[in-house]
């Protein structure tokens, strides 16, 4: 199974850049989603993303307060990308693992395709009823 | 907004988490996963002296899809954690929930009173609860709860 079977098209939550992080909390909240986009201030600049995690052992742990603290202190900047919608899911996995993040954002070219998670990968190896015992580079 | 306020008791859930056979596949795992769309799953203990263990989608994810291991053959005792990662004190402040997920690298804490099984506080209960005890004092103020 390779990243185009699981790419999902739905467009991610986003918070402009001078959200803060109670923003970015409320804004994932009520969306029910575990991350969200921020917004990149121009064409020169990227688009960064916050996940749940970020939120909890970044501010929250370090007692900050949320209100006025800026989202960007805590996202991570630029997101994770990938482009090539042949790769086989398990290098998608990879990068996810590597990346320790559980989302991706997808791109063809200079467009934006939507979003894979680690929940799609599940659905897929669940779907599929077994793995891909593949050998490395296969 | 004081989060400081809060505490794991009112944040921790008390429903039980799915369970699985350590021996059992890594696929059954992902199935029970789905189907009860809860990514974290308790590994029972085999006796009084044996630890509870845990299995995450991160664990999945990270140690056999993306290491091309078959999820139908690799057996949940292998990729789970053992022991838990627990907190007891229900009083603790929500700040030191958040401290120890940092410090032990763990999304989900189980949580036990008095020797037993209480609940579990993940990610996503901290943030709800912030979520919930924010627009608590908006309307406790007066004031229009609007998201950004």
């Amino acid at each position: 199974m390779e990243l185009r079977d699981i790419v999902s098209g739905s467009r991610p939550v986003r918070i402009p850049p001078d959200a803060t992080v109670a923003d970015a909390l409320v804004a994932m909240a009520e969306n029910r989603t575990d991350f969200v986009i921020v917004d990149r201030t121009g064409i020169d600049d990227a688009y960064g993303i916050i996940f749940r995690w970020d939120i909890v052992v970044g501010p929250i742990a370090d007692g900050a307060t949320l209100s006025k603290l800026p989202a960007l202190s805590c996202a991570r900047k630029p997101v994770v990308v990938m482009h090539n919608l042949d790769l086989d899911i398990r290098w998608v996995a990879k990068k996810m693992a590597n990346e320790n993040v559980s989302k991706i954002m997808v791109f063809e070219g200079e467009n934006f395709l939507g979003s894979v998670s680690d929940i799609d990968i599940l659905k897929a190896v669940a779907a599929a009823g077994s793995g891909n015992d593949k050998q490395e580079g296969s | 907004m004081e989060i400081n306020r809060l505490s794991l008791r009112d944040v921790v859930k008390t429903f039980e988490l799915p369970t699985i056979s350590p021996e059992a596949p890594v696929l059954e795992a992902i199935n029970k996963m789905l189907e009860a769309k809860c990514y974290t799953i308790l590994v029972p203990r085999a006796g009084p002296h044996d630890a509870y263990g845990i299995l995450t989608k991160r664990d999945i994810i990270s140690k056999v899809i993306a290491e091309g291991k078959d999820p139908a053959k690799a057996k949940v005792k292998e990729f789970m954690s053992k022991p838990l990662v627990l907190l007891t004190n229900l009083s603790l402040d929500l700040r030191w929930v958040a401290n120890a997920m940092a410090n032990s690298r763990v999304s989900t804490i189980a949580v036990f009173e008095k020797g037993d099984f209480y609940g579990y506080v993940t990610e996503s209960c901290v943030i709800d609860g912030i979520y919930h005890a924010m627009r608590r004092a908006k309307i406790e103020e007066g004031v229009e709860f609007v998201s950004c």
